[in-house]
């Protein structure tokens, strides 16, 4: 069976646990694609200002200085540009967002030091300087099997600056009820008698199936619906004839036990 | 509708079969109703289950009925059994027990199943473990936890037909007429070209029934089971011949019509130019030609990406197994382009190359170092072909866990598998 966790606990000296899950090699790279189209999009940018520049220098003739700029020096200032791109788009971004880019923030991933706080300009240094030796190729050779070997998914530059790339917790702000129930409740006065025996677990998966059932293909849904009900009312020993769908029927029971539930 | 009058020994039941118990063994079952239907061939009551709910007997005493119960909900059927001649009076209190529904809310729709949904294989699912609706991220993670816990299994799974590979190809490298110094006649190269086709042939048929069993045994663990190399093969034994035709039914379609489109726009777009149509048309039908044939390409594709885990998993094939595939990559089941089914599958297609491409440079690389400095010598060569045969297992068992993942979250949220194996449990 899967046992692997892949988490990382923090102890704090008050003896708090903290435990983050870790990001793997699959999201990573997810995050890393963003950010590659991210840094081409701005590398095309710099190009076509370069090229832009040189085709039109010799027109504008702006001061002495500038003219003289050879064509290697154009050159030049391109490959400095790509490469401070290149770097420093990962540098910058981690370093000023609390180690995220936009690749790791639509990702929902985050540096932090192996200790849980945020990282500084140091360590976000340090781990995207040696990006390079992960990166031989442009596509992680070397990263991949580190990665692979690490026991909390680091690469060399994770290593070195003591940082671990870790997935955000969802915010848990709970959906909102008129999403899950119809707004149409129907009140079947033996409701009260179903959930006075529901259980948190059953409860639990008749609160997923309404969160859920909007994705669900037609059939699929109807069926299941009728599953559930089918198994409440066994398991209740319960047998009568109520004039209400069974997806009705579910929304009213879990209304009921979340109703009974806030008033215990 | 529930009463406790006597029933009489001359009252007649039909006895249905309604499903199967979750965790219950098809070809247990199967054997079982062979014991019943003795005339019948193991293929007939294979394709009767595929039509549940299956009609066992439309007229048996009460004690008939009884036995048949006893035997086959021990061998994990799931029974169904009403009066022949009217529903007024409840059946005993022994065979109502495990009736599905006695008397229930009323239906706002029909009470049978939607059509296909119990004849699907059911995967069976260990109590204790998580299956719930996964994002790319989690898919892609969770494909990467498997891999290495389970990294040996997996990997020799798919390491042992290129391994063969590798061995033919160095055999057959080494016997090539062109570099024997013996005569080279005709029948010579005949033979080789023979030993060749067979040789491919080989590999083919190892290389669908890895897959198949890689799907089998990424299943088996990621539902909670163990499973080993001889046992995923083992298990892929009687899907093969399906497996196998199907992916070359999936080969034909996907890759012969937009070849097929390619060659009919060869052949129309040089006629139009010499039909005196100028040069910047020809060139647009021209484009437009290659657009279409590589749209028609990713969509197939596309549609049909789910096909090998269909047949493996659910035990379909053919026709039915791309239809099914298809069905389940249509829709969408998150709203927002980036969450679309497609969308979330050519971003894991994706990821998986980048890895792949990764792994290859990693693994290929000494092979090319050593052939620069040690050229031509045939431990180079054999080196260099270890590398590259576990360059391409290990570049392709990544993207292809994501992907059998990818198949259940579709399921998952699609038909809430895992709901159903919780209500069966409730």
């Amino acid at each position: 069976m899967e046992t692997t966790k892949d988490r990382l606990t923090i102890q704090t000296p008050e003896q708090v646990g903290f435990e983050y899950v870790l990001a793997g090699l699959g999201s990573r790279t997810a995050a890393f694609l963003v950010d590659t189209v991210i840094r081409w999009f701005f590398v095309i940018v710099i190009l076509v200002l370069v090229a832009l520049f040189h085709k039109f220098l010799p027109v504008l003739d702006l001061s002495a200085w500038v003219t003289d700029l050879s064509k290697t020096w154009l050159i030049a200032l391109a490959v400095l540009a790509y490469g401070l791109v290149d770097l420093g788009y990962f540098l910058f971004f981690e370093a000023l967002w609390s180690g995220q880019t936009p690749g790791k923030r639509r990702q929902r991933l985050r540096v932090i030091r192996m200790n849980g706080q945020p990282i500084g300009w140091l360590e976000s240094s340090i781990r995207n300087i040696l990006r390079a030796v992960d990166l031989v190729g442009g596509v992680y050779p070397v990263g991949i099997v580190v990665v692979f070997l690490s026991g909390n998914n680091q690469r060399i530059g994770d290593y070195a600056a003591g940082t671990v790339v870790i997935v955000e917790r969802k915010q848990g702000v709970p959906r909102d009820r008129k999403q899950a129930l119809s707004p149409q409740v129907l009140t079947h006065p033996e409701i009260e008698w179903y959930v006075s025996r529901l259980k948190p677990a059953q409860y639990q998966v008749l609160r997923s199936f309404l969160e859920r059932r909007e994705q669900m293909d037609q059939d699929h849904r109807h069926e299941l619906a009728r599953l559930l009900s089918h198994q409440l009312l066994k398991k209740m020993a319960r047998s009568s004839r109520m004039s209400m769908s069974y997806e009705s029927f579910i929304e009213e029971v879990v209304a009921s036990y979340e109703k009974r539930r806030r008033a215990i | 509708m529930e009463n406790d009058t006597p029933v009489g020994t001359e009252k007649k039941y039909i006895v249905r079969l309604a499903g199967l118990k979750p965790g219950a063994s098809r070809e247990t079952l199967v054997q079982a109703l062979q014991r019943l239907f003795k005339g019948k061939s193991e293929e007939e009551i294979g394709k009767a289950l595929e039509r549940l709910p299956l009609v066992l007997s439309r007229s048996v005493t009460e004690e008939t009925a009884k036995k048949i119960k006893l035997f086959l909900e021990s061998q994990g059927a799931i029974l169904k059994i009403t009066y022949s001649a009217s529903a007024i009076m409840a059946p005993p209190k022994e065979m109502r027990r495990s009736e599905i529904t006695p008397a229930r809310p009323m239906p706002e729709t029909d009470e049978s199943a939607p059509a296909g949904v119990e004849r699907r294989a059911k995967p069976r699912v260990h109590t204790g473990i998580h299956v719930k609706p996964m994002g790319v991220g989690e898919i892609l993670d969770r494909s990467f936890r498997l891999l290495r816990q389970y990294f040996w299994l997996f990997f020799i799974i798919i390491f042992i037909p290129e391994a063969v590979l590798f061995v033919v190809n160095f055999g057959m490298q080494s016997l090539h007429p062109a570099s024997m110094a013996l005569r080279r006649s005709a029948s010579m190269w005949a033979g080789f070209g023979i030993s060749a086709v067979l040789a491919g042939l080989i590999f083919l048929v190892l290389q669908f029934w890895a897959q198949g069993a890689l799907i089998y045994a990424v299943s088996e663990t990621y539902l909670g089971h163990s499973t080993s190399i001889k046992g995923s093969y083992g298990a892929m034994r009687k899907r093969l011949g399906r497996l196998i035709g199907t992916m070359i039914l999936w080969s034909i379609l996907v890759f012969g019509v937009p070849v097929l489109f390619g060659i009919i726009a060869a052949v129309a777009v040089p006629g139009l130019a010499m039909m005196g149509l100028g040069g910047i048309f020809t060139g647009i039908i021209s484009l437009v030609a290659v657009i279409l044939a590589v749209w028609i390409f990713t969509t197939l594709f596309l549609n049909w990406l789910l096909v090998d885990k269909v047949v493996v998993v659910e035990e379909s094939g053919w026709m039915k197994a791309l239809r099914r595939s298809k069905e389940l990559m249509k829709g969408r089941t998150e709203p927002g382009f980036w969450k679309s089914i497609k969308t979330k599958a050519s971003l894991i297609i994706l990821v998986g190359l980048i890895i792949g491409i990764g792994i290859h440079f990693l693994f290929q690389l000494p092979g090319v170092l050593l052939g620069i400095v040690f050229p031509g010598g045939i431990l180079t060569m054999m080196i260099q072909g270890i590398l590259n045969s576990a360059a391409a297992s290990l570049a392709t068992v990544y993207a292809a866990i994501a992907m059998i993942l990818f198949y259940y979250d579709i399921r998952v949220r699609k038909e809430g598998f895992d709901l159903k194996m919780m209500a069966e449990k409730l």
